[in-house]
């Protein structure tokens, strides 16, 4: 996965200590200018980023991106491209990460702030952060060549014993035990570190004064987390939520493990599927042409729910530290 | 407080009053107490869930990989495929580490010296440049990895022309660092006490001069963290190198030749269908995460010092 970047303290709201660089009446020196021009350099790559991208799927954008939308079924290599299925398995395994991951990162940040005696607080903390900082692909090769034969072996029969439980669900479990439920709880895995990392900051910046109030005036522990933390943190919450949210949508190599790479809408979580990024990883390499753009464009895709998702977050942490500062 | 206190009969005298009082105002403290208990207990075992994979995962990995990395042709030797006829011959990863380290070398290079710049400069500048490049940079810290290997591919790769190599990989990862190396960079420079430029300032020095010569040397225990963790992080991607790099199979450190990267070989050991390189794959697994915990907890460590010495 990735290293965990908390968002850093919102500088544009105490300016009054930093000096003007180069105030006054100095010339500007030649340090100045390397600065600029590394800044430059920085803009260009990043509008470099975005242009070239946009500029390779520009021939698929223009012409199918209704079918890129709405159709079932990639037709390689000579099209037609339809990216219904990557978005939808995209989005049904953020989500159902999304929700492994807040229900126990939840409770692992609570825990870590509040609970756990406190020379164990450093210890887990690092614990959350090497979990982190495992390579996204050693997720991938432990979730293909461990849980899916589990899954297969065990989970799945263990299902299909239930009565009536091939009608319900079918008869699951080709693909070596790939599929979007074992993606889901990969990808939970992943980003559980992210929103711990996250809310685990907002958690412990709850002014003490609060937190002292709360107790003062008989609550038990829980009644202080439930009625003062939780309720005063609430945005900043959400603001981990998103990012946890765009983190999923992101991963690659793991789900193209995981997930089956089958390129079909499908509602049925114990069945293979894909996901945009996935689908970019496997199908780039005997990909030409068409495909290249169309594939491109999903990348586009891609890159508007991320930024999208990631936006969101920044400005609920941000409107959480007002909240605070206001407090 | 949502328990509400029903009195059900009329009480007569004082001292019957104040028991059945104290009888219900005991019970309804005791349920507080064994709900904030249970949710407790609850929020506990979430963080055990939580720390459920990483021991299972380190586990696997020690139990499967050990045997394969205390072999040394592991280290030295070129990978070579199975077949029928020799079906457990499956060489070593050579080529995997020495791509991993020079992909890492380039892009670190390319990265550094930006990221660390710009950084400064968002540091130290109000200008809506730096404003909008300060957003710029925490969006892309956030981006998925696979495009930058699109982005590697369609730049390095098909219009500057140079092909499948290590330089277009080492970009990808550059590409990747960068918002990493500025936003711990602009967080380090801002981190120095004021007072420290002041009295640079005081003393009559140029404002370049006092950045260069007073705050840099101040801050860059945090700068090295950032680009330790940035390293750390480029070395285990796979998707943008998985585009661009080639997957060569020979050890070279030139950077036009396709290479190979430990992550990649991961990625497609684990997909093979032979069992010998599905054993492999946990080798090769451990010497990644060997290196990147080793890279990930430095820079803690080095953080944590840095506090202390404050």
């Amino acid at each position: 996965m990735s290293i965990v970047i908390p968002p850093p303290p919102d500088f544009t709201s105490h300016e009054e200590e930093v000096p003007e660089f180069n105030s006054g009446t100095s010339s500007r020196s030649w340090y100045h200018y390397v600065l600029i021009v590394a800044s430059l350099l920085f803009a260009a790559v990043s509008v470099g980023f975005i242009g070239t991208i946009l500029w390779n799927a520009w021939p698929e954008i223009t012409h199918h991106s209704g079918t890129l939308l709405t159709k079932n079924g990639w037709q390689s290599p000579l099209g037609p491209f339809g990216g219904l299925a990557m978005i939808v398995g995209t989005l049904e395994t953020s989500l159902v990460a999304l929700i492994i991951a807040v229900i126990i990162g939840l409770g692992t940040s609570i825990s870590i702030v509040f609970i756990l005696p406190r020379r164990f607080r450093n210890i887990a903390a690092t614990l959350v952060e090497l979990l982190a900082a495992v390579p996204s692909v050693v997720y991938g090769l432990w979730g293909f060549l461990v849980l899916a034969p589990w899954m297969l072996n065990t989970v799945i029969p263990w299902l299909n014993s239930w009565p009536f439980a091939k009608d319900i669900w079918g008869n699951p479990g080709q693909q070596d035990g790939q599929s979007l439920l074992l993606a889901s709880i990969v990808l939970g895995v992943m980003i559980l570190p992210t929103f711990v990392a996250i809310s685990r900051e907002v958690i412990s910046v709850v002014p003490n004064d609060l937190i002292e109030a709360s107790l003062s005036l008989g609550a038990t522990r829980w009644q202080m987390i439930r009625e003062v933390i939780l309720p005063t943190a609430k945005i900043g919450l959400f603001g981990a939520t998103f990012l946890a949210l765009a983190r999923a949508t992101g991963e690659t190599v793991a789900v193209a493990l995981v997930a089956g790479g089958v390129a079909n809408v499908q509602s049925h979580l114990l069945y293979p599927g894909t996901s945009i990024a996935s689908w970019i990883a496997t199908e780039f390499g005997e990909a030409q042409g068409n495909e290249i753009a169309a594939l491109m464009a999903l990348g586009i895709l891609l890159m508007l729910l991320n930024f999208g998702l990631s936006l969101i977050s920044r400005w609920l942490v941000g409107r959480q530290r007002k909240v605070l500062a206001v407090v | 407080m949502s328990e509400i206190i029903e009195l059900q009969e009329p009480v007569e005298t004082g001292h019957q009053m104040r028991d059945e009082i104290r009888q219900i105002s005991d019970r309804v403290r005791a349920r507080r107490q064994i709900r904030s208990r249970i949710m407790v207990v609850l929020c506990g075992t979430a963080f055990l869930i939580s720390a459920v994979p990483l021991v299972l995962l380190l586990f696997q990995l020690f139990d499967r990989g050990l045997p394969v990395v205390l072999h040394t042709s592991f280290y030295t030797q070129l990978p070579s495929t199975p077949t029928l006829i020799s079906p457990n011959a499956t060489g070593g990863v050579s080529n995997a580490i020495i791509g991993t380290l020079v992909l890492t070398l380039y892009a670190s290079i390319m990265a550094i010296p930006v990221g660390v710049l710009v950084g400064v400069y968002l540091a130290e500048s109000d200008s809506k440049l730096a404003a909008s490049l300060r957003v710029i940079s925490q969006t892309m810290a956030g981006a998925p990895s696979i495009l930058m290997g699109l982005f590697a591919f369609s730049f390095v790769v098909r219009d500057l022309g140079i092909g499948f190599s290590a330089l277009a990989g080492s970009f990808a990862l550059a590409v990747l660092m960068l918002p990493v190396i500025i936003i711990s960079s602009e967080i380090a420079v801002r981190g120095v006490p004021h007072t420290l430029r002041e009295a640079g300032l005081a003393l009559g020095a140029k404002p370049h001069k006092v950045s260069m010569k007073i705050v840099l040397p101040a801050a860059v225990t945090g700068i090295v963290t950032g680009i330790i963790l940035a390293m750390s992080r480029a070395i285990g991607e796979t998707a943008p190198v998985l585009l661009v790099i080639g997957g060569g199979y020979i050890n070279s450190w030139k950077p036009l030749d396709p290479v190979a990267a430990l992550p990649l070989s991961i990625y497609e050991n684990a997909k093979s269908e032979w069992p010998s390189l599905r054993t492999e794959v946990w080798g090769i697994a451990l010497v990644l995460v060997v290196f990147v915990f080793v890279l990930s907890l430095s820079a803690r460590m080095w953080a944590s010092r840095k506090q202390q010495a404050r």
